[in-house]
């Protein structure tokens, strides 16, 4: 659905994106992440057609860009960061006026806004003042324009900013519901946005692509979280024999709390020790009464491939 | 017309209609032009037979006044809001040619432009009222005077786009076709003052004000013509590189 290769942006004060390439396969949700100023707008900016880029290969939901700009923008719904909207003009009216300007046909375009007010929750708004809604509503108006020609492929630059934790819950299962017969590109930089919405992320950092794969596969690439036991022994020795378990890298004693005493056990990089270490407890028969792992998560990518 | 470019000139008509500069510049339009009006009447009251009221009307100082500053306040907005508030990454990555959102900018205002110098016609048909047409209209003149006002009006509002299109803030944007329209309305008085007669000649081709006077006497005169349409096309062929070479750098 998207290909590029070897995206390049240069400006006067310097290079946005640096020779990207990546691709994005029909019917994937992928997540497009990365710190502010990283170069998501402008690659999406160029995906869209709105920016020339300077240098590289983009195909385009089966079209060529710069070369079918126009077939590409009919084909693809997009929705700019901060959502801009005509604030004079009613959300009926305003998305009418979008769905015919992309070629949605005179009999059709009543059908295709309603259904769009609809899947969006704007039904209850439609007659009113685009400046008049709020954020939450505006932006909604912004993901009902963005489908209103019925587009195979959705590139969403920031959805959810400026949403309270309400909007951004309802925003994200709408994208969700969407994700399920089309596919959408979308940016962010809120990790959990993506580790709920998306299958695959893209990160981009300082213009180049750091990493591009499953969130699974993504989390695996960072050390796995910690393991946190809490069991009554002597801490000393037990320390010792902990740290004696050929995999684990670190043990580092948390509190103490009367006899019990805390560790948090750290493992070489790609291993599980929990059987080890379960193994050891109860072989040495020391009561435990705590044992859990924490999730490596995509923030500790995201840090560990974007970090200076 | 392509369909694109008229559901784009709808979309400009409503969004002049929908502002308050729009009303304010009518209902100021209105007075002033009433005000005009009723000197010219003044001034054949006194006994004047060589011109119509028409005439002086299109000579008068008022007039000029007002179109070289009501260009400028209704172009202003035109591209500067859509640069400030983002809606031009909205507009362009619709499947719309940028020369189609050029052009209905440019129709959309030209429109109401036209619009704006109906009360001018008003005023002309109360006259004859007044008088029981005591002088019958003469239409040829009178047709060549709006167009007149037409072709000057395209030019200005050329510029005037071309401006909206250079900054995101309005004022610098009034400010640059302001200055703009005003050399070029003024320049055309320079060829009272130089000697040597080509370029007397010269600045005659674009002064605006003889080339009125002889449009509403029914003196029709090609080359303003020429001069108008190509000035136009002119400016805005230099839109469109300028709205190019502003993506270029983002």
């Amino acid at each position: 659905m998207i290909q590029v290769q070897n995206l390049t942006k240069r400006y006067a004060g310097g290079e946005a994106v640096r020779g990207i390439s990546f691709s994005v396969e029909k019917g994937e949700v992928v997540g497009f992440l990365g710190p502010n100023g990283a170069g998501k707008s402008t690659t999406m900016r160029m995906l869209t057609g709105y920016l020339p880029a300077t240098d590289g290969q983009i195909e385009v939901a089966g079209a060529k860009l710069p070369e079918e700009s126009l077939l590409v923008r009919q084909r693809i719904g997009y929705m700019p960061e901060n959502v801009p909207l005509y604030p004079e003009m009613r959300v009926e009216e305003f998305l009418e006026y979008r769905g015919r300007l992309k070629r949605v046909s005179r009999g059709e375009i009543q059908h295709r806004v309603g259904l769009v007010l609809d899947q969006c929750g704007l039904t209850e708004v439609r007659k009113k003042i685009i400046g008049s809604l709020s954020k939450g509503f505006r932006q909604r108006v912004g993901l009902a324009d963005a489908l209103v020609h019925n587009p195979m492929l959705l590139i969403l630059d920031e959805p959810t900013a400026g949403l309270d934790p309400h909007q951004i819950r309802s925003f994200r299962e709408l994208i969700k519901e969407l994700g399920q017969d089309r596919t959408i590109l979308l940016s962010t930089h809120i990790l959990s946005e993506v580790e709920m919405v998306c299958r695959r992320a893209i990160i981009i950092n300082r213009g180049k692509i750091e990493a591009s794969d499953t969130l699974a596969n993504l989390e695996k690439r960072v050390q796995a979280g910690a393991l946190q036991i809490e069991v009554k022994a002597d801490p000393a020795s037990a320390k010792q024999k902990i740290s004696g378990i050929a995999e684990v890298s670190s043990v580092v004693e948390l509190n103490r709390a009367g006899d019990w005493i805390s560790f948090e056990v750290t493992a070489a990089p790609g291993k599980d020790i929990r059987g080890e270490v379960d193994g050891l407890i109860k072989k040495e028969n020391w009561p435990l009464r705590e044992f859990r792992r924490e999730k490596a998560r995509l923030e500790d990518v995201f840090v560990e491939l974007t970090q200076d | 017309m392509t369909r694109a470019l008229w559901i784009l000139w709808k979309r400009e008509v409503g969004a002049i209609l929908h502002s308050p500069i729009a009303w304010v510049l009518m209902t100021c339009m209105a007075l002033i032009n009433g005000f005009s009006f009723s000197q010219c009447v003044a001034y054949l009251g006194q006994g004047v037979k060589e011109f119509t009221v028409m005439q002086i009307y299109f000579y008068i100082f008022h007039f000029w006044f007002l179109l070289i500053i009501l260009v400028p306040i209704l172009t202003m907005r035109l591209f500067s809001e859509e640069y400030k508030t983002g809606t031009i990454e909205m507009l362009l990555t619709a499947p719309v040619l940028d020369g189609d959102v050029i052009l209905s900018k440019f129709f959309g205002a030209l429109f109401f432009y036209l619009l704006l110098w109906i009360p001018s016609l008003v005023g002309l048909v109360i006259f004859q009222s007044v008088t029981h047409h005591a002088v019958p209209i003469a239409w040829i003149p009178l047709g060549f005077s709006y167009l007149m006002v037409t072709l000057v009006g395209m030019l200005y509002l050329s510029i005037g786009l071309f401006a909206s299109v250079l900054t995101r803030n309005q004022a610098v944007s009034a400010m640059i076709s302001f200055t703009v329209i005003a050399l070029l309305f003024f320049s055309g008085f320079v060829s009272y003052l130089v000697k040597d007669p080509g370029w007397r000649e010269a600045l005659n081709y674009i002064f605006t004000l003889e080339q009125m006077r002889a449009f509403s006497a029914g003196l029709f005169d090609s080359r303003p013509v020429v001069f108008y349409l190509s000035g136009t096309v002119f400016f805005l062929i230099l839109t469109r590189q300028v709205m190019a070479g502003r993506r270029l750098n983002g």
